[in-house]
């Protein structure tokens, strides 16, 4: 599924914020529609190569090529801290070489209104969550898509990356062995 | 809303405090600090990693933390609770509402709060001297820090 840029003209005359819902272990999370390229199926993900980022990163497991990018793939449960679950469904980052494992897209809605997170609330989930959003009685945090991956991650990551992809393609022609 | 931060050992004498239950003890908040007894309500979790924090309430349009000083002051075998305690902490200058689950119902009084005696947790910031029963004298802020740097 191809989402396509909002037009800022034809948003509701709420100034309402389009959101994707989506659920990890249970709990549901609200991520800007603006923030996601693309939601799409498991296929064409690929194990993160032996090596990888050595033991900084263990929340990204998985690489994913698309129009000769790689993104990096965060497992939601490890960023989040919580138990392992089934994920369905990869949500591909819009400017960010970062993508996030799901396990499913609820629906796609509009809040009005993003409640700040209460301050007593002083951990990781400062950086996890731009705020809550209520739907009916119910409260789902929405997440800020920088934080899965910050940007010396992201630095650290394509590193590694690089160097796995130049070691794995042998030395270069001529070049003198040790 | 004063706060009970600044020396409340003088500052709470001849004043309200509401008494709340966890288990077979019973603990102290300033009673200015807090907003009502609410019944059971559903408590929504979401990831985070904040010591003591199990979730939130929504109370009348607020989104209310649900703070379970239980866990410090009676450890894990609390009894189950059944209200919460909407309490108001201060973040600065900002207060904010917590809810406070405790076991049974709380009671208003007042009384002669005494410094707090031999080797009390920094969060006991007085006693609370009643006809037959010393009742610790509670302070929030302190009780998280106590949480956060354990």
């Amino acid at each position: 599924m191809r989402l396509t840029r909002t037009d800022p003209r034809k948003r509701s005359s709420r100034r309402g914020e389009a959101v994707i819902l989506f659920s990890v272990a249970g709990t549901s999370f609200a991520i800007a529609v603006s923030a996601v390229e693309e939601i799409r199926s498991l296929e064409g993900l690929r194990p993160a190569p032996a090596g990888f980022a050595g033991s900084r990163l263990p929340k990204v497991k998985h690489l994913l090529e698309r129009e000769r990018k790689t993104y990096f793939v965060v497992d939601s449960n490890l960023h989040f801290h919580i138990l392992p679950s089934r994920a369905t469904r990869v949500l591909i980052l819009r400017h960010l070489p970062v993508a996030v494992l799901v396990d499913n897209i609820e629906r796609t809605t509009e809040i009005t209104v993003l409640h700040a997170l209460p301050r007593a609330f002083e951990g990781e989930e400062r950086q996890w969550y731009r705020g809550l959003a209520l739907f009916g009685e119910q409260v789902v945090p929405v997440v800020r898509p920088e934080s899965f991956l910050s940007k010396g991650e992201v630095a650290v990551a394509q590193a590694s990356a690089s160097k796995l992809a130049a070691a794995a393609e042998g030395p270069a022609p001529g070049a003198a062995s040790a | 809303m004063s706060s009970a931060h600044a020396n409340p050992t003088s500052r709470a004498a001849g004043r309200s405090f509401v008494l709340f239950p966890l288990g077979k003890k019973r603990f102290a908040l300033p009673a200015d600090l807090v907003t009502e007894l609410a019944r059971p309500d559903r408590l929504q979790a979401f990831p985070h990693t904040t010591p003591l924090l199990t979730g939130v309430l929504l109370r009348r349009s607020h989104i209310v933390p649900v703070f379970d000083v239980a866990q410090v002051l009676i450890g894990p075998g609390a009894p189950a609770r059944k209200f919460y305690l909407i309490a108001t902490r201060r973040f600065g200058a900002a207060p904010e509402w917590t809810a406070i689950p405790v076991s049974g119902e709380c009671e208003l009084t007042t009384g002669e709060v005494v410094p707090p005696a031999g080797k009390l947790p920094a969060y006991v910031v007085g006693l609370l001297s009643l006809e037959r029963e010393i009742v610790e004298l509670l302070d929030l802020e302190k009780l998280a820090e106590a949480e956060v740097s354990a």
